[in-house]
Order: C-alpha cells, then sequence, then structure tokens
C-alpha cells in the first residue's frame, strides 16, 4: 500500500500532472497529422526526459503514447486520411459516418472506444505483467538469448513477402550495437581511433535518427505534396457527442471487449503493433456481426473495433517490456530506452526491484487515458490550425527541434552527425522497402542478446544447451515457425503440403519443450497441444478420405 | 569483417570480443547474398525505386532529399562557428526557401526566428541545456 501511495504521489505531482497535460496534446497533436508517427514523437520526447526523475519522464512518455493512439482518429474520422497506420481502419466506416452529417458522434465513439482501450489493456496490464514476470524468473542466460532471436524473427516475419529485408535489418541492427566498447569483456570495438566511436552510438540518437529523420525526409521527398498543408479546411464546427456515443459504447460491450483482447494479444508479439490490431479487430467485428450490411458506410462497430484495439496495443506491448525486459513493439522499445537512460534495467525482477516506478507506469497509464477525454475536444480545434500548416514548413521545425533534443542528451555535436548518418541510413532502407522496426529492435536488444550470449557460455560451452533447454527450445522453435510464416502465408488455400501441416506441425512441435518444462499446467497445455494438432490432421485427411 | 579481426583478444572471458560481430556479419553476408538472387529472379518493374534515365533526371526527382542532406551536412560543420543558436536559425531558413520557394520568405524569416528562438530559449532556460556557442558569433 506504501508503494502504491509513493507512486500515486509521484504522478500526481503538480509538475508530473502538467507534463502529461502536455504529453496527451502533443501525442493528439503528432497522432493527428499524417506522416508523423506516433514512434516519432515518442522518440522526440525522450531527450526531454533525461532531465526528469524516472517515474516523470515515463509518465510523460505514456501520456504521449496514449494521446498519439487517440490522435490518429481525428484526421481520419474528418479528412478520411488516417493519421497513423493504426487508425487505417477507422476510417472505413468513420469517415462515412462523418460525411453522412454525423462527425461529432463518430469523433464521440472514436474517443471513448479509445479510452476502454486504454483502461482495459492498463487493466490487464497491472494483472498479466506480474505473472509473466514471474515466468520470466526461470529464464537463463540461454533462454534470454533466444527470447532475443526470437523477438527480432518473429518482428522480420511482419514483413510478410520482404522476410529477408526484415532479417537483413534485424542483424544490421545487431551490428550497429556492436560499435564500441563490448559488454561482457570492454574491448573495443570497430572504433577506428576515435573516442566517440568508442563510446559507441548513442542509441537514442541512432532511434531518432532512423526513424523521425527518415521519415522526414521521405514527407519532403515530393516536391508538390511537400508544399501541400494537410488541409484546407479553416475551421471546424465540430461538438462531440459524448452521451450518445457512450450509449452506443455500451450496447456494443462484446465488441469492445473483443477488440480490446486482440490488441492487447497482438501488443504482447514482439513487433506487431496498432497498425495490425486495427485491421485485425475490424475484420473480427466484421465477421462477427449478424447484419454487417452498414459497415462501410458508418457502422458504429467499425469505429469502435480498431480504436479500442489500437489503444490496447500499447498494455500489450508494456507487458513483456515490465516483465522480461523485451519490447513489444517500437514505441515500447523506445520506451526502454528511457529506462535505460535513467540506469533502471528492466527484466523479471523489474516489478519486485522497483514497484514504485512499476506502480507509476500503471497510474500513469490510467490517468493519462482520462487526461486524453478531457483534451480531445480541445485539440481539436488546434488539429485544424496545424492541418494548415504547410509540410515542409512543420518537417522543417521538427528537425530542428529533433537536433537540439539529441544535443541535449550528452552536450555532444557527434551525437547529432550520428542521427544525421542513421537518418541517410534510414531514408535509404525506407526507400528500397527494408522494415525499420526490426532493424530498431536489433539497435536495442543488440547488447542484452550478446550479453546473455556471453554469460551462457561463461557457464556452459556446450552450444547445444541453447536447443535442449525448455525454454531456449520453445523460443527457438516460435521463431523458426515465425520465419516459415510468410512462406505459409503465400501457400495458403492451395492445398499444398506446407498449407496442410504448418498449423499441426507448430502445435506438435511446441509440445515437446511444454513437455520438458513439466508441472500440471504445462503438461496439460502440451496434451492440449498434440491433441488440437492431431484434431487439425483428422480434419484435414479424415474428412477428405471420407469423401 | 576485416576490422573484426583487429579487435583485441584478451586473456580472460570465454566469448571472444570479436565472436559476435563476426558471426552478425556472417549472417549478414549469408542473408545478402539470398538477397541478391531473389532480386536476380525478380520481376524488373518490382526493381524500380526512381526514375534512372538520365543524372539530371535522377537529380530532379530526388532534389528535396539531396537538399536536406546538404543544408544539414553544412549546418552540422558550421555548427561550431555560428552557434545553436545563430545556425538553427539559418538552417531553418535557408531549408524552408530552398523547398517552399523565395514567395513566402518573409513567412521563411518568421517561423525560423520564431521557432529556433524559442526552442533555444526552452532548452537554455527551461531545461537547463547549455547549447554550443559559436566561435565566430559568441551566442
Amino acid at each position: 500500500m506504501d508503494i502504491f501511495l509513493e507512486a500515486l504521489l509521484n504522478i500526481i505531482d503538480p509538475v508530473t500532472l502538467i507534463y502529461m497535460v502536455i504529453g496527451v496534446g502533443a501525442g493528439l497533436m503528432a497522432g493527428s497529422i499524417p506522416g508523423f508517427t506516433i514512434a516519432m514523437a515518442i522518440v522526440l520526447t525522450l531527450p526531454f526526459t533525461f532531465s526528469m526523475p524516472p517515474a516523470q519522464g515515463l509518465a510523460t512518455m505514456i501520456s504521449v503514447l496514449v494521446g498519439g493512439l487517440s490522435g490518429g482518429l481525428m484526421s481520419g474520422i474528418l479528412t478520411g486520411i488516417p493519421g497513423t497506420p493504426s487508425s487505417v481502419a477507422t476510417t472505413f466506416d468513420g469517415f462515412p459516418m462523418a460525411r453522412n452529417g454525423e462527425p461529432g458522434l463518430a469523433l464521440g465513439i472514436g474517443v471513448w472506444s479509445s479510452f476502454c482501450g486504454g483502461i482495459i489493456s492498463a487493466a490487464l496490464l497491472v494483472l498479466f505483467a506480474p505473472q509473466l514476470a514471474m515466468v520470466g524468473l526461470e529464464f537463463q542466460p540461454w533462454d534470454f538469448f533466444m527470447l532475443v532471436m526470437f523477438a527480432l524473427t518473429v518482428t522480420a516475419s511482419l514483413a510478410g513477402e520482404h522476410l529477408v529485408k526484415g532479417l537483413i535489418a534485424g542483424a544490421a541492427g545487431l551490428f550497429i550495437r556492436t560499435v564500441g566498447e563490448d559488454e561482457a569483456v570492454g574491448v573495443g570495438r570497430f572504433d577506428f581511433g576515435s573516442d566517440y566511436l568508442l563510446t559507441g552510438f548513442d542509441f537514442i540518437a541512432v532511434l531518432i535518427g532512423l526513424f523521425a529523420f527518415s521519415q522526414l525526409l521521405s514527407d519532403l521527398r515530393n516536391p508538390v505534396t511537400a508544399r501541400n498543408a494537410l488541409s484546407d479546411r479553416k475551421q471546424v464546427k465540430v461538438k462531440i457527442e459524448h452521451r450518445r456515443a457512450i450509449g452506443i459504447l455500451l450496447k456494443n460491450w462484446v465488441v469492445v471487449i473483443r477488440s480490446a483482447l486482440i490488441g492487447m494479444f497482438t501488443g504482447i508479439l514482439p513487433g506487431a503493433g496498432g497498425s495490425i490490431a486495427n485491421i485485425l479487430a475490424y475484420d473480427q467485428a466484421k465477421k462477427a456481426a449478424k447484419d454487417d450490411a452498414n459497415f462501410g458506410k458508418g457502422d458504429p462497430r467499425g469505429i469502435i473495433a480498431p480504436e479500442t484495439s489500437n489503444n490496447a496495443v500499447e498494455g500489450g506491448a508494456l507487458t513483456p517490456l515490465m516483465a522480461l525486459g523485451i519490447p513489444g513493439d517500437i514505441t515500447a522499445a523506445i520506451m526502454l530506452g528511457a529506462l535505460l537512460m535513467h540506469d533502471i534495467v528492466p527484466g523479471p525482477t523489474f516489478i519486485k526491484d522497483e514497484p514504485a516506478l512499476a506502480y507509476s507506469i500503471y497510474i500513469a497509464f490510467f490517468l493519462a487515458s482520462f487526461i486524453m477525454i478531457g483534451m480531445q475536444s480541445g485539440v481539436l480545434r488546434v488539429f485544424v490550425l496545424v492541418t494548415r500548416i504547410k509540410t515542409y514548413v512543420l518537417a522543417t521545425v521538427i528537425l530542428a527541434f529533433a537536433t537540439i533534443g539529441v544535443f541535449a542528451l550528452h552536450n555532444s555535436i557527434e551525437d547529432i552527425w550520428t542521427l544525421f548518418f542513421f537518418g541517410i541510413l534510414g531514408f535509404v532502407m525506407r526507400q528500397f522497402g527494408f522494415p525499420l522496426a526490426p532493424m530498431i529492435l536489433g539497435v536495442v536488444l543488440g547488447n542484452i542478446a550478446e550479453l546473455n550470449l556471453a554469460r551462457a557460455l561463461a557457464i556452459d560451452a556446450d552450444p547445444m544447451l541453447f536447443f535442449v533447454r525448455p525454454w531456449s527450445l520453445f523460443f527457438a522453435i516460435v521463431a523458426v515457425f515465425s520465419m516459415i510464416f510468410p512462406v505459409y502465408q503465400k501457400h495458403r488455400d492451395t492445398g499444398s503440403l506446407l498449407e496442410r501441416f504448418f498449423s499441426p506441425l507448430v502445435l506438435f512441435s511446441l509440445s515437446l519443450p511444454l513437455f520438458m518444462m513439466g508441472g500440471f499446467l504445462r503438461t496439460t497445455l502440451a496434451v492440449a497441444a498434440i491433441a488440437m494438432s492431431g484434431f487439425i490432421l483428422w480434419r484435414r485427411f479424415g474428412s477428405k478420405s471420407k469423401a | 569483417m576485416l576490422a573484426s579481426f583487429e579487435i583485441r583478444e584478451p586473456d580472460y572471458g570465454v566469448l571472444s570480443p570479436a565472436a559476435w560481430p563476426r558471426l552478425i556479419i556472417i549472417i549478414l553476408g549469408a542473408l545478402s547474398v539470398i538477397y541478391l538472387l531473389q532480386s536476380i529472379g525478380m520481376p524488373k518493374q518490382d526493381q524500380e525505386v526512381a526514375p534512372r534515365k538520365t543524372i539530371g533526371e535522377f537529380i530532379l526527382y530526388w532534389r528535396n532529399v539531396i537538399a536536406v542532406f546538404t543544408i544539414f551536412g553544412l549546418y552540422l560543420s558550421a555548427l561550431p562557428y555560428l552557434g545553436m543558436l545563430i545556425g538553427n536559425i539559418l538552417f531553418s531558413f535557408i531549408l524552408m526557401t530552398v523547398l517552399g520557394g523565395w514567395n513566402a520568405v518573409l513567412m521563411h524569416l518568421m517561423v525560423a526566428f520564431g521557432a529556433s528562438g524559442g526552442m533555444w530559449l526552452l532548452f537554455t532556460y527551461v531545461l537547463e541545456v547549455f547549447l554550443p556557442r559559436g566561435s565566430l558569433t559568441g551566442l
């Protein structure tokens, strides 16, 4: 109770509250401007939090995150252009509803769905993170190493057909992190006699370069669109209809819960974020609807599903971060950067060792959702003003801002050169279709992987231990199947052997480490996986032979 | 790969400091070969990133990006002499004018002074970060 009070006092401190309000406002704005992603907003906030106490810094970043996740709906509903990839599906029904003369209701449903998604996922985060951390206490260096490999391959596999590009990006990220003194014995690598390189690239400057700088360059590439403003609207006279929206949400509570769970689960998977969750939730809402004729024409369920799920994603993404020290997506990876900046290394003992900070994160998550509701109407007016600014003006100001922010990290001009170099690299990679998410995860997790590899080999030099220990085998199996998954997706509905055997093989393979782990629950899960595998095979081959 | 052979080998520790980067380089090399083979087998239209008929067309297509790279590079090189305040004002003004044209030069000037000055004040006086002063300007 004392710890909870300490955390609460940390967050309700007037200065923290002011930062949270500014953070939510900035997030709402960043989320609402197409081309300026939430990750970019978070990464630009990072340098500001350097001088703050950890709880205050994290609360500010969480506020930007919650605001950003909710900001995308404004432009999606009012202009038909999603502010972020997380709100693509919101436009399917939000924009038609606004054009049908009910923009206030559409915004109301979007805002309250975001709120519900945030609150449900915050509650699930409080519930699940400590449980997952208890599982994480079983992990040894071999398991952590394989967990990082799994995170990288899953993220790379999200590149779909471009799996090789995803893997190259992930490996390049790991390599970038090897520059400078190595984590295990402190020997300099790839420094070429430079003191700056000996300390390694500052990974926040790398993240800002890779993500923010390269994004701004992409926005400016086309000379015509760079001179355009997002919208010519002089003003928007919309009153958000809160009461009607809450009524509709209560009527569709099943959609809310289902979408929140989809968002939470997608967030837990490394690399999969709101951009996938909102489409998945929309699709499920449409499939589950008895009458889906109105979908695409302004059905409220078409706004509830994506907006609930995309806000629920972050609770999911923060769960593995807080429990295992492995971020669930890019924004959580940047949060990890914020923690490391304050010499706090998240891992299975994080919640136990830093309970006040863990509770502060929970409370900030809840509180930011309430602040978001309160600020949405006000920000709507500012949004209209911002959308009238020309892209090149906005991009130039943000670039100048990023430059000062990066300098402020260590008062070092070399960090700005790092930003510049990785900005060019990120831009070239974007142009050639390389996903940046695996690279960023590689940069963030590179030292964790190397350190655990060194620890594992110091305990026992036998490399086979990476494949015979239950948890490391579990992660190795999932990593291998995640790499095969894009090929499986390509061969779906073709009747190929891969299509027929993929799911049963995954389940059967996973049962092996589960059996090795022992205990009632895991043995039961292993038996269930084998039974399910047999059932799928029986349905595919048994029913065919009958026919 | 060659640089990895220049890494000092200490007498202690099980994992050599060069082992991890070498492993990554080998994996990167193998993936690059696979990517190269995939690219060779790919239909031609998928390989196009930008029009590449002549150097002139290439520059025209990427002119904004080249402008940002060049101006940012010059700004960084001049930063120790101009300082963050003057450097940022000049960088913002020149970049906006190059990207947006001379028609709105007054607006560019106002934004450059307002935004850069505002940020300088925020970092210097609110966040108490000492931004670099220029050896020529003293600001």
